[in-house]
């Protein structure tokens, strides 16, 4: 074994450029692979560091499950519970900013963007926590319009002892004055101000209501501690969690969507990598063949030859994957550095550095060793194979790949007939399925295909190269090794059908989602929070903002969205109440089962429910099942009465329901979203003016008209295609790599052809040429190949998430489709540089003498 | 008990529809410490002769013993070990590995049996040094010249001590002064160390080394010539012998 990994190094060493591209591939796979499972877990444990770290200062933090607020009752309760020592209620609402709130700099990026507004009782809370004031005092229980905040808060927005903060609230902006600072903020999390909590339930229409209660033991004993805790829960009932609130789902189910995408990308990109190690060590075993059956000659058992070639494939896979980590570990710690600026803007999430698991590790070392030795396989096997005798006389065993390329196409065929089929099965699942078996047939049909598609391109790579005369060659090298041909196109044609996938889904999603965006948000104004994206960070405004908006000049309708963190059949979602009467008005949803006008009617029932699609397919309900709504005054059914979504929310588990619901069984009123019509005749300018002026005291909101709302987000998609060409570059490598090691090989086999073609009178161009039609015709199979699997996987993903709720529907990329073929033409031109160069720079005499 | 026996050794190839015989029932044998040139114009059989009496090909008829150990009875793991331990093999083109050096390459069977490296560098190192080439143990087959690499693949021929070495055209790729010292270390190999070899070529003045030309036509024997001198001065007389029989 030594003797064969000696030999292995060598032969790596003895091709550095070759190994080091080769290797390249693994380099890239892992990369993404580990890199992104590093950035991800880094960022979730960010956003829930916000929210533990409260929750390490104290024995239990008591939450609903859902995170909504519950009645201040709820406190006596605990505090009866034998071994509690001491209880405290708290209100805690995190305030998102809008940009530039404090410093109103535009040329500067805000350090603050959000805030935890913390109500308390003064007396309570000291019972649990200690606050050390540095200078003032501490809150009074009968203190109004007072707060107090930490130095480093305080210092970020230019405040001292005595100033005045305002803060936006659901009873418009108040002013605090700063009567007591505490020591800069050590731990991670939002900067918090501390109000009084009669203060704070008034300020954000939260009467009698607290969304925290936090407790100390009377017991240090682990044993004794847990009793406690049991007792605890058992008192509150199971709506009631003990620990931190760990779930947003808003956020979590983006991060973890984002996190799958990125996988199945690492993935894609190690498999083509898996590829190019296949296409290298055909090759290798090829140039090698007189050395094996030298080799076996001279003694080497079959399985020494075995060992040998995957010992070379091992090293690379050990090398490619050691490095992708490292590279990828760097790529993290830059991504997350140049992302904490927006993350800390929009999402209120202070990034720090990547976390790497042992789980993440062994996986990516599984994942980039293990394609590495499976891709090494078969041409082991293949060079386990070679007899002494073809070593001597290398023109043997053509037939048997003629053999197997027919099972092989068979079988591909198959699996594209069975593809295609399961698109009319409906089912998700096994059309996601359809799409892998695919591009597998694909694969398997591509050598029977080589010949032909070579023919076709090779008769317009005549026309292009009229006069030189050797494009005909190009054409007959590809048709003579059709497997190698194949392999080649394979790996670009994974490439390639990623970027049309994307450029399909990108350009489905546009047509649907702007569809539904038109719809949702088709109304003169609107006001919205900082972040759509997370309703439950945003402040709204009481019923009374919405009044006065009712009351101007001009204005002929306003409807708003409220909303409560709920559970549906244990499912966490977002709750979204509506007003049935105007709602339609200003804007609506987009239904897959149900009527408009009959479900807004319906709605006004008691206990009915619109559920998004993606709630649907998430929990199986159908229209006039029956859902358990988990809400803070206990566990509600609700009667489905349609299926629809809006733009807003159209990503995640979303249910409609009255407003008059929402408050009955969540206790909001709050709204956090507005939508407003102008009458017809109105004077636009004098109305937006007049809007303005309300607008002015809450400014939690921005004032947007619907078109440029509808702009922006259109906007978004432009971002995704500029984002998917970016990712281009990615793909490029591997697929660059596979044809540039495939005209190589071809260049060294034919060495003595190529100084015969110089002896007869070929010119240096004319040989040139020859390996440039080569190129171009590899790519153009190769193109055609990623094209057909593109358009193909496209469909079925658009299908697929169509099916699973998404608003979608299958619209035919073509400017995707035109840059493809443009990137796989220039693959190929620029593979074939060095070949070309190599192949025209042979001296004739050596070349006639090669063996 | 002869090193080679073959008996109505037969070799045919089927090229699509025609059927080529290469050798045609052909009978002899080889004695321990002999040294037999095999000769015939191209096509005869001679190198398809060379790599059934090295189990590198499997005959269509006949049958071949090599020390008694009849090879069509072997499987591919025995004929690998026979080939590792009982036959050294010299090829036209050298067949060195290029990514090892000189003493490495010499090596190879040894470390292929499973030897501690040390060992089987120090026996290469003495096999290189009798051919002169102490001083380019280290050097790769692109930093020897041709007669280097050649001798270089004898020394790897004869490192596992085999009763047999056999060499197709050993002097085929050189120029006519390292031709005649590869020649005359194969006589040295028979003759100061004791093993018989069997040596494929086209070239008399090479042949003139032997103990004992084989000719060859048209797959078969057609003569078997015992030479007086065996220093290459017999040149004139195999010459002679080519063209009665038709070269």
């Amino acid at each position: 074994m030594n003797f064969q990994l000696t030999l292995a190094l060598r032969y790596l060493n003895g091709r550095k450029l070759r190994a080091l591209l080769t290797t390249l591939a693994i380099v890239f796979g892992v990369l993404v692979v580990f890199g992104m499972n590093t950035i991800i877990p880094a960022m979730m444990r960010s956003f829930q560091a916000n929210v533990l770290a409260a929750s390490g200062q104290v024995d239990a933090t008591i939450t609903l499950k859902t995170g909504d607020v519950f009645p201040v009752a709820e406190l006596a309760r605990v505090a009866s519970v034998q071994g509690v020592r001491a209880t405290t209620g708290l209100l805690d609402r995190t305030v998102n900013l809008q940009p530039n709130y404090f410093d109103h700099d535009l040329a500067a990026l805000d350090s603050v963007s959000a805030l935890s507004v913390v109500g308390l009782n003064p007396n309570e809370v000291r019972n649990v926590h200690s606050y050390n004031i540095i200078a003032g005092r501490f809150l009074e229980e009968n203190d109004t319009n007072a707060a107090v905040i930490s130095q480093s808060l305080a210092d970020s927005i230019g405040l001292n002892l005595g100033s005045t903060l305002t803060l936006p609230t659901a009873i418009g902006e108040q002013s605090l004055k700063i009567v007591g600072i505490l020591p800069a903020r050590a731990v991670p999390g939002n900067e918090e101000v501390f109000v009084t909590l009669s203060q704070t339930q008034n300020m954000f229409g939260m009467p009698d209501k607290i969304n925290t209660i936090e407790a100390n033991y009377d017991s240090l004993d682990e044993t004794r501690r847990a009793e406690i805790q049991s007792s605890i829960q058992s008192t509150l009932g199971s709506e009631y969690q003990i620990g931190a609130l760990t779930s947003n789902s808003e956020l979590l189910t983006s991060l973890q969507l984002g996190q799958a995408m990125f996988n199945v990308l690492g993935v894609m990109g190690l498999l083509m990598g898996g590829f190019i190690i296949f296409n290298t060590f055909r090759t290798v075993v090829a140039e090698r063949r007189r050395d094996i059956g030298m080799l076996r000659a001279l003694g080497a058992s079959r399985k020494s030859i075995f060992y040998i070639i995957l010992s070379e494939g091992l090293m690379q896979g050990i090398m490619g994957t050691a490095l992708g980590m490292v590279v990828g570990y760097g790529f993290s710690v830059l991504v997350l550095k140049l992302m904490g600026p927006a993350m800390q803007k929009f999402l209120n999430v202070r990034m720090g550095m990547p976390e790497v698991s042992l789980p993440i590790v062994l996986v990516s070392v599984g994942l980039g060793v293990g394609i590495t030795l499976l891709a090494g396989l078969i041409p082991a096997m293949s060079a386990s194979r070679v007899t002494p005798l073809e070593a001597l006389r290398p023109a043997v065993g053509k037939l048997n790949f003629r053999r197997l390329a027919g099972l092989g196409f068979w079988m591909g065929a198959a699996m594209i007939a069975l593809a295609v089929s399961t698109l009319l099965t409906r089912d998700a699942g096994l059309i996601g399925m359809g799409g892998m078996l695919f591009i597998i047939g694909l694969i398997l049909v591509a050598p029977a295909l080589v010949s032909p598609i070579a023919a076709l391109f090779g008769g317009l790579a005549s026309l292009i190269f009229a006069r030189q005369g050797t494009v005909h060659l190009a054409q007959g090298n590809l048709s003579r090794q059709p497997a190698r041909a194949a392999v080649t196109a394979s790996a670009t044609m994974i490439g390639l059908a990623i970027l049309v996938t994307a450029a399909s889904i990108i350009t489905s999603a546009s047509v649907g989602f702007e569809r539904v965006l038109r719809k949702s948000l088709g109304s003169d104004y609107l006001l919205i929070p900082p972040s759509v994206a997370v309703w439950g960070t945003n402040v709204g405004s009481n019923p009374d903002f919405a009044r006065e908006l009712r009351a101007l000049d001009g204005v002929a309708v306003v409807s708003s969205l409220r909303f409560a963190p709920a559970q549906v059949n244990d499912l966490p979602i977002s709750l979204m109440g509506i007003d049935p009467d105007t709602y339609g008005q200003v804007s609506g949803l987009t239904f897959a089962e149900g009527d408009e006008v009959a479900a807004y009617a319906a709605l006004k029932t008691p206990h009915s429910i619109i559920i998004s699609p993606v709630l649907a397919t998430s929990i199986g309900a159908k229209v006039g099942d029956e859902v358990s709504m988990l809400t803070p005054n206990g566990v509600k059914a609700y009667n489905v009465i349609a299926i629809g979504g809006d733009y807003l929310n159209a990503k995640i588990a979303t249910g409609y329901v009255s407003q008059a619901d929402i408050a009955a069984d969540f206790g909001r009123t709050e709204d956090v979203l507005l939508q407003l019509n102008l009458t017809p005749t109105t004077d636009r300018a004098a109305a937006e003016s007049a809007i303005k002026a309300v607008v002015s005291r809450y400014p939690q909101y921005r004032l947007i008209s619907g078109q440029g709302y509808i702009d922006e987000n259109m906007q978004l998609f432009d971002v995704a295609f500029a984002a998917m060409y970016a990712v281009l570059i990615f793909l490029a490598v591997p697929s660059l790599i596979a044809m540039l090691n495939t005209l190589v090989i071809g260049v060294i086999e034919r060495t003595r052809e190529i100084g015969m073609l110089r002896a007869v009178g070929a010119t240096r161009k004319q040989v040139r040429t020859m390996i440039v039609a080569e190129a171009i015709i590899l790519a153009a199979i190769g193109t055609a190949f990623g094209l057909l699997a593109g358009l193909f996987l496209g469909y079925t993903t658009v299908e697929t998430l169509h099916l699973s709720g998404f608003p979608m529907e299958y619209a035919f990329p073509a400017s995707g489709v035109l840059v493809t073929i443009a990137a796989g033409l220039l693959f190929g031109i620029l593979a074939a540089i060095i070949p070309a160069r190599q192949a025209a720079r042979q001296d004739v005499v050596q070349a006639l003498h090669y063996e | 008990m002869s090193v080679i026996s073959t008996e109505n050794l037969t070799k045919i190839y089927n090229s699509g529809t025609t059927a080529v015989t290469a050798l045609d029932h052909v009978n002899f044998q080889v004695q321990p410490e002999e040294f037999v040139a095999v000769m015939g114009p191209s096509g005869c059989g001679k190198s398809t002769l060379l790599h059934l009496i090295g189990g590198l090909d499997h005959p269509t008829e006949g049958q071949v013993h090599i020390n008694g150990n009849l090879l069509t009875d072997l499987d591919d793991d025995s004929l690998t070990e026979l080939r590792r331990r009982q036959i050294g093999f010299i090829f036209q083109f050298y067949n060195l590995i290029p990514v090892l050096s000189a003493v490495e390459n010499a090596a190879l069977p040894l470390l292929l049996d499973g030897m501690k490296p040390i060992e089987a560098h120090d026996r290469a190192i003495e096999w290189l040094s009798r051919f002169d080439l102490a001083d380019r143990l280290q050097n790769r087959p692109d930093q020897l010249s041709g007669g280097q690499q050649q001798r270089v693949a004898i020394a790897r021929a004869l490192v596992a001590e085999p009763s047999l070495i056999l060499a197709d055209e050993p002097t085929g790729n050189l120029d006519t002064r390292a031709s005649d010292e590869i020649a005359g270390l194969l006589r040295q190999v028979t003759k100061e160390w004791g093993r018989t070899v069997v040596m494929v070529t086209h070239d008399p003045r090479i042949a003139a080394y032997a103990d004992r030309i084989l000719f060859l036509k048209d797959g078969r024997i057609v003569d078997d010539t015992l030479l007086e001198t065996k220093d290459g001065s017999s040149y004139d007389a195999v010459t002679a012998k080519l063209k009665e029989i038709g070269d």
